[in-house]
């Protein structure tokens, strides 16, 4: 009996029971688009994680820091080794690792045509910047040679403010005018000079800045730092320390994730403190697998690490359990629909006595009924699979117009990430996973038919 | 002549609640290539229990068939099917044709579960078709055909294989007289043509006639033997 034939007659006498089989396949499409659906949340879930993570860092890098090591339930275990050039090159051979650059960090005032406002310095290795996840939107990054530079973050523009608009702020004009005041462009400051003022106890420097470029991104990590070649920093800082003690670096909270560091900084001001030793080294690897392992690395070597890649491994962690939950709840369903299968397929066996009796008189092998039997109902499962997903990408869109009102209520600007998402694979494993059921489900009832004796079934009424 | 099918001390019981039922009792015969052998016999005879036992559609309680030299009850459950598929064509007194397929489609059936190409079954289904005169009616499906039409379907069927045996159960038991004698015609011109064994049950002595030999049966029992010469003669 070949393939076709096999369909043709399975499909015919699924198609003279029209409104069973109907019946029995809307229980597939039920089941399969709860399992869809609701593992399209799951996985919906656990990419807006992924974006929003991404938005406050890159995925593949590790900050490399300073300060106590805590252990899981957050008590101080011991104090991390310094980060001073020896670390650098420690961080640099090890395995899965792109790039490393030593970063200080450094906040000070700055000013800007008749604008002046705060700016929070960030310098790094400019040669290995390119490597570093940064992506110019404008002019370019630091290179290698670089002096007196500075690439900055799209939001940058926003600390600068008009000194008239200042003096009129103190007066108590209000807080309204501050805050509607326009968004400026950030492409306005390429190949601007921004100065640094820099106060050492009697003396008073100036350190000129041309930017260079611009950063993509609204809203991450980025978009508030200005970066610097290391080397001007350092010398920023040496001047600024001459006199002032290293309280003058203010650390500027990037984020939530950094709430950490800073206490561990205060902390750290308190002990000894080599000035020389980095602020922190940054780390930056191919992938997030990689990312995590080498950050496994580098704690075992005795460093203070921090990573995105860390946080993602615990909020993957419960998001896999959610999504095994909602699956769960899914597949109930689709295990009614399989019973649902089972059940009409022992009926019409019932109902088909005869007409299976004559085809194993007339020759069909024991093979034959029974693949004929399992065909029925994984078409069962095949045809509730694809109009179940059919179904799924129907709900999927209205769970999507429905959530798109109220998160873009709830953030501001930027496009509502899909609370449901159906990728591909779970397109095929529906369909695939809603034929196994079927087959599954007809096991029993075609092994029915193939016992069914012949003899029965021919005698004359 | 050499036989094609013999049976030798062949005895079936049944069970039927509390009671045994003997429905053949150490019965043998051997049936020769090509032959038209009759079985008559009234209702409970155990005329169809022979011919179910000859085509391996049930197992004797005692005794054996041999087709050729084939031992039936050594065979496998298993390889049964393919066995009557190659080598055995069947009618039945209600034609039992597959009601939701046409005529074409309940011919090419046993085409199909051999596996043979679509356009090869098709084309010999049609023929068998016209042969037994139903070439309007290729595309009906078996509702909307008489009696003696679906008959002939059935016929067709049987002999798409080009069987070795044929297995008929009263062909004519629901036909009408004139009906029954065009069956008959069709199909002992059919079988003669072909060198077909033909076996088949009746209780009607106008359709034993047809046959080369007729067996008489009564509870199990072969109470007489004759050929068609014999018969003739004490007309």
């Amino acid at each position: 009996m070949n393939n076709l034939d096999l369909l043709q007659l399975s499909g015919n006498s699924l198609w003279r029971r029209k409104v069973r089989t109907i019946l029995t396949t809307l229980g597939v499409i039920i089941g399969t688009t709860s399992i869809v659906v609701m593992l399209s949340l799951g996985i919906g879930l656990n990419e807006m994680q992924r974006e929003n993570m991404e938005r406050w860092g890159s995925l593949t890098m590790i900050r490399v820091q300073q300060g106590m090591i805590f252990d899981a339930e957050g008590n101080p275990l011991k104090e991390g080794k310094q980060l001073n050039d020896e670390a650098v090159d420690e961080l640099r051979s090890i395995d899965g690792v792109l790039a490393v650059s030593p970063v200080y960090n450094f906040g000070g005032e700055a000013s800007y045509g008749r604008k002046r406002g705060g700016l929070n310095l960030i310098g790094l290795d400019a040669s290995s910047m390119n490597q570093l996840e940064f992506t110019a939107e404008q002019g370019r990054l630091l290179e290698e040679g670089d002096r007196n530079v500075m690439v900055i973050g799209r939001e940058v523009i926003n600390n600068f403010r008009d000194e008239a608009f200042i003096r009129q702020m103190r007066k108590g004009m209000g807080m309204e005018g501050m805050m509607s005041q326009e968004e400026q462009d950030p492409g306005e400051l390429l190949n601007q000079r921004i100065s640094m003022t820099i106060n050492a106890r009697e003396n008073k420097r100036i350190f000129g800045f041309t930017v260079v470029g611009i950063l993509e991104g609204e809203r991450t990590e980025h978009s508030y730092q200005a970066y610097i070649p290391i080397d001007d920093l350092k010398r920023m800082r040496d001047f600024g320390s001459n006199g002032n003690s290293r309280s003058s670096n203010m650390v500027i909270m990037e984020g939530v994730a950094h709430s950490r560091v800073s206490t561990a900084s205060s902390k750290r001001s308190a002990t000894q403190q080599n000035s020389d030793d980095y602020d922190y080294i940054l780390v930056r690897t191919n992938n997030v697998e990689q990312s995590q392992k080498a950050s496994q690395v580098i704690k075992d070597l005795g460093y203070n690490t921090w990573s995105m890649a860390d946080q993602l491994e615990g909020i993957e962690k419960t998001s896999r359990t959610i999504q095994a939950i909602l699956g769960g709840i899914g597949s109930i369903t689709l295990l009614v629909a399989a019973l649902g299968i089972t059940n009409t397929m022992i009926m019409s066996i019932y109902e088909r006595t005869r007409e299976i009796g004559i085809m194993k008189v007339i020759g069909a092998s024991f093979h034959d009924i029974y693949k004929m039997f399992l065909t029925e109902a994984g078409l069962i499962g095949f045809l509730g699979g694809i109009f179940g997903l059919c179904f799924s990408y129907i709900v999927s869109y209205i769970i999507n117009r429905l959530s798109a009102g109220f998160m873009n209520q709830g953030m501001v600007g930027g496009e509502a990430s899909s609370i449901s998402v159906i990728p591909v694979w779970l397109t095929l494993f529906a369909v695939l996973f809603s034929i196994l059921v079927g087959l599954l489900a007809g096991i029993y009832p075609a092994y029915r038919a193939v016992r069914l004796s012949p003899i029965n079934a021919i005698r004359n009424e | 002549m050499s036989a094609m099918i013999r049976i030798e001390g062949l005895t079936k019981k049944y069970r039927l609640g509390q009671e045994i039922i003997t429905a053949l009792d150490n019965v043998s015969l051997e049936i020769a290539v090509g032959e038209f052998l009759c079985i008559l016999g009234t209702s409970g005879s155990g005329k169809t229990t022979m011919l179910h036992i000859m085509a391996g559609l049930e197992r004797p309680t005692r005794g054996s068939v041999f087709i050729k030299d084939i031992n039936l009850s050594k065979m496998k459950e298993k390889n049964m099917p393919i066995f009557r598929r190659k080598y055995m064509g069947f009618i039945f007194q209600s034609y039992h044709l597959i009601p939701s397929l046409t005529a074409i489609e309940n011919v090419s059936l046993p085409l199909i579960f051999g596996g043979a190409a679509t356009k090869e079954r098709s084309k010999r289904a049609r023929d068998m078709l016209v042969q037994v005169g139903l070439q309007d009616r290729l595309k009906n499906r078996p509702t909307e055909m008489s009696g003696g039409q679906q008959q002939r379907v059935s016929i067709a069927r049987a002999l798409i294989n080009d069987p070795k045996i044929v297995f008929a159960d009263e062909p004519t038991g629901n036909l009408d007289t004139k009906t029954s004698s065009e069956i008959m015609g069709i199909l002992t011109k059919k079988v003669k043509a072909s060198g077909t064994t033909l076996i088949m049950v009746t209780h009607d002595l106008e359709i034993a006639s047809y046959a080369d030999r007729v067996i008489r049966m009564v509870d199990g029992h072969i109470i007489e033997d004759k050929r068609r010469s014999v018969i003739s003669e004490e007309r």
